[in-house]
């Protein structure tokens, strides 16, 4: 009896060991653009499972990207640090510095990573680089552009879309109808796309935000950023074009979608919500451009934090390389409206046919050859912050000046920055 | 101003304008989540922030929602995980409130005043240290380490020591005289006396942890053991700039649906328990 039943145990033992010889990795991933798309992404994780059995995929939702980092992050302090993790592609930098993600060529043997990050486009290169060493693959990217309702360009007589910044003042005056009947254009302003856009409207006046190659320096209180906070405050209260205070997001799409916004600007990432919910006839066009045309990318990338075995790394560069293959990644982004970051996935026949049905999804990628990285600094958060908090204050307050945003600004950013920059730069033998 | 009008401005009137206005505002984030689950193209079409029904009710959004949650498994994790703390709750704060209002012991306002101080931290901060304990006890990513750092509750332990405290020593007294040990006198004296206190606090912990999102997305990584709270956004929430507003609010409904009828059904034992605990 005993030994029948030792012998039971150890086959117990024995199917349950080779039955757990796939190696279970842990992939993080925050919502997409729409939250349903989650799902999505729980389809490809069970897809990849199947194709191969030495490495078992648990795929977790985790949130907003703000809840992913502090998730990630405290899973990793807490001795469980996940394998993968699908991270705002700006904060990379950050997790790098601070000795949390490993480089990427620890997980992936001998694959030359600088000829595979050619195979990418040259915009989305710069964030995922830290000391020379790749430390993330991009996998869905974004930038800030502009879509329009073109049956009001229409009815007030405007005939194309705005290119520079004259012509979008111009244009956002003309479409606005009086007491908030209708705003001329409209641009969210909650934490986060805020920065962006301070960011991207910075980027097209002739500026860089932040020093793109150490990051212990942000040039707040610099003429284009200065100029940039001043053109986005006038919209509210010169122009009157746009409503004041702090517009969020949602409250962009939402007013949109219902005819009581003329111009947005939002994500290219938003496009397949756009599509799906503009109930008229609209268009996306670049970003206008007061001295270039340029905008910073957006999106997630894939990171892998450090303390995994060398088992789980191997599972994870399987599991990256099968994710960001050109196929999975241009059905991601037709799936979702992000444009796909490795360019070879616009050789394919599928995305061929795509973007010849959807013109909307190609102007997303053709305003790439104007893009640029997007902030990453020591302590991203807290430095951006200090600028979205200005710009708030600058629509909620129409006697505040831009000059003392800026100033204030940049203050409140060196202090933040201070103690990398007395570490590094300043630290002379 | 006519007599008949006169009549009818009494203060009672007043009064219950004044009422009904307060609320109207009070249930309007209600009303309109209930108008925008029915409402056609939810994404945000013309008039969605109306309060008023100007359109056809659709069940659609209800059609997306089920399709698109686990909801039999995220209602029974949730209620799991309701169920598994609320109970061990009620045993350690009645014990804890015991000792802090009857037992004398060296270093017992100190020690009580240091449980207190427990109210005061920020959940938050305490992320990185308790997920490290349960990785430790081998409690991550289950639905018992989502629990066990609730299982001992200053909030609760407060309310029983004052609800204990407000019962005349006479009674236990009385039950000690007939021989009764301390946990008897618990048992069938204090227990039995402090309901109100224990619904109130039930009622508290119950609507807390049902509701609770950050704490479980922090701890669970297996989709099985995913909460309602935590599924939900996951399919409706929308990172750069979209939301399904419809959806959002047909899956709303359905977390709060329990605990609307919980309500509805058992409303009158409910405020009486809180109007005598005196938990607001």
């Amino acid at each position: 009896m005993f030994f029948r039943s030792a012998v039971g145990a150890l086959c117990a033992g024995l199917i349950a060991s080779s039955a757990g010889a796939a190696e279970r990795i842990e992939f993080m991933f925050p919502a997409p653009v729409q939250g349903k798309l989650s799902r999505e992404m729980q389809k490809l994780v069970k897809e990849f499972n199947s194709s191969q059995d030495g490495v078992e995929v648990v795929g977790v939702f985790t949130g907003s990207y703000d809840d992913t980092k502090v998730k990630s992050q405290a899973a990793a302090e807490a001795g469980k640090p996940p394998a993968v993790v699908l991270m705002s592609a700006n904060f990379a930098t950050e997790l790098a510095m601070n000795d949390l993600i490993v480089p990427i060529k620890e997980l992936a043997g001998d694959t030359d990573l600088d000829g595979l990050m050619q195979e990418f486009w040259p915009a989305v290169r710069p964030n995922a680089y830290f000391n020379g060493d790749v430390y993330s693959i991009p996998f869905q990217n974004s930038t800030p552009i502009l879509y329009y309702n073109k049956e009001h360009f229409a009815e007030a007589g405007i005939t194309k879309a705005p290119e520079t910044w004259a012509e979008w003042v111009d244009a956002a005056k003309k479409l606005t109808k009086p007491e908030g009947e209708r705003w001329g254009i409209m641009m969210p302003s909650n934490y986060d796309y805020n920065g962006w856009l301070v960011q991207a409207l910075t980027m097209a006046n002739g500026g860089q935000f932040y020093n793109t190659v150490y990051p212990g320096e942000i040039f707040y209180d610099h003429a284009s950023t200065q100029g940039a906070l001043k053109f986005w405050r006038d919209f509210a209260h010169q122009h009157k074009a746009m409503p004041t205070g702090v517009t969020n997001s949602k409250q962009v799409s939402t007013s949109f979608f219902s005819g009581k916004a003329s111009m947005i600007v939002l994500s290219t990432g938003a496009l397949t919500f756009v599509r799906e919910n503009a109930k008229f006839d609209y268009d996306v066009a670049f970003m206008p451009r007061n001295i270039r045309n340029s905008v910073p990318i957006g999106g997630a990338s894939l990171v892998s934090f450090k303390g995994t075995t060398d088992a789980q790394k191997k599972g994870a560069w399987e599991f990256i390389s099968w994710l960001t293959s050109p196929e999975k990644i241009g059905h991601w982004s037709r799936f979702t409206g992000y444009f796909a970051p490795r360019q070879t996935a616009y050789d394919l026949p599928e995305m061929k046919k795509f973007t010849a049905e959807h013109p909307d999804a190609l102007r997303a990628v053709e305003q790439l050859a104007y893009a640029g990285p997007w902030i990453a600094t020591y302590n991203t958060v807290a430095v951006r912050k200090a600028v979205e908090d200005e710009m708030q204050a600058l629509l909620s307050d129409p006697e505040l000046t831009f000059r003392e945003a800026a100033a204030r600004a940049q203050k409140n950013a060196d202090a933040i920055l201070a103690p990398y920059a007395e570490q590094t730069a300043l630290t002379l033998k | 101003m006519r007599p008949e009008l006169k009549k009818w401005l009494t203060p009672g009137a007043l009064l219950a304008a004044t009422m009904c206005a307060v609320v109207f505002l009070w249930s309007t984030p209600f009303l309109w989540m209930l108008i925008a689950s029915f409402r056609p193209d939810a994404g945000g079409g013309l008039g969605m922030a109306s309060l008023f029904p100007d359109f056809t009710p659709t069940l659609q959004s209800y059609r997306y929602a089920i399709e698109d949650g686990y909801w039999p498994l995220w209602f029974l994790n949730s209620t799991i995980l309701v169920t598994g703390t609320l109970i061990v709750q009620l045993v350690t704060i009645s014990l804890a409130g015991y000792a802090f209002a009857r037992i004398r012991f060296p270093g017992k306002e100190a020690i009580f005043y240091i449980f207190l101080l427990q109210l005061m931290l920020a959940p938050p901060v305490l992320i990185v240290p308790n997920l490290t304990t349960l990785v430790h006890l081998g409690l991550y990513d289950s639905l018992i380490g989502v629990m066990a750092p609730y299982w001992g509750s200053a909030f609760g332990t407060f309310l029983m020591r004052q609800t204990f405290r407000s019962i005349p020593k006479d009674f236990e007294e009385a039950a000690i005289i007939d021989g009764a040990s301390w946990w008897q006198v618990l048992r069938h004296v204090l227990i039995p006396l402090s309901l109100p206190g224990l619904t109130a606090f039930s009622i508290v912990s119950v609507v807390y942890h049902w509701n609770e999102f950050l704490w479980p997305l922090m701890v669970i990584n297996d989709p099985d053991k995913m909460v309602l709270t935590v599924g939900l956004v996951s399919f409706a929430q929308g990172a750069e700039g979209a939301s399904d507003w419809g959806l959002i609010a047909a899956g709303t409904l359905f977390i709060m649906a329990p605990l609307f009828i919980a309500f509805t059904a058992f409303q009158r034992q409910f405020v009486n328990s809180f109007m005598s605990s005196g938990v607001k």
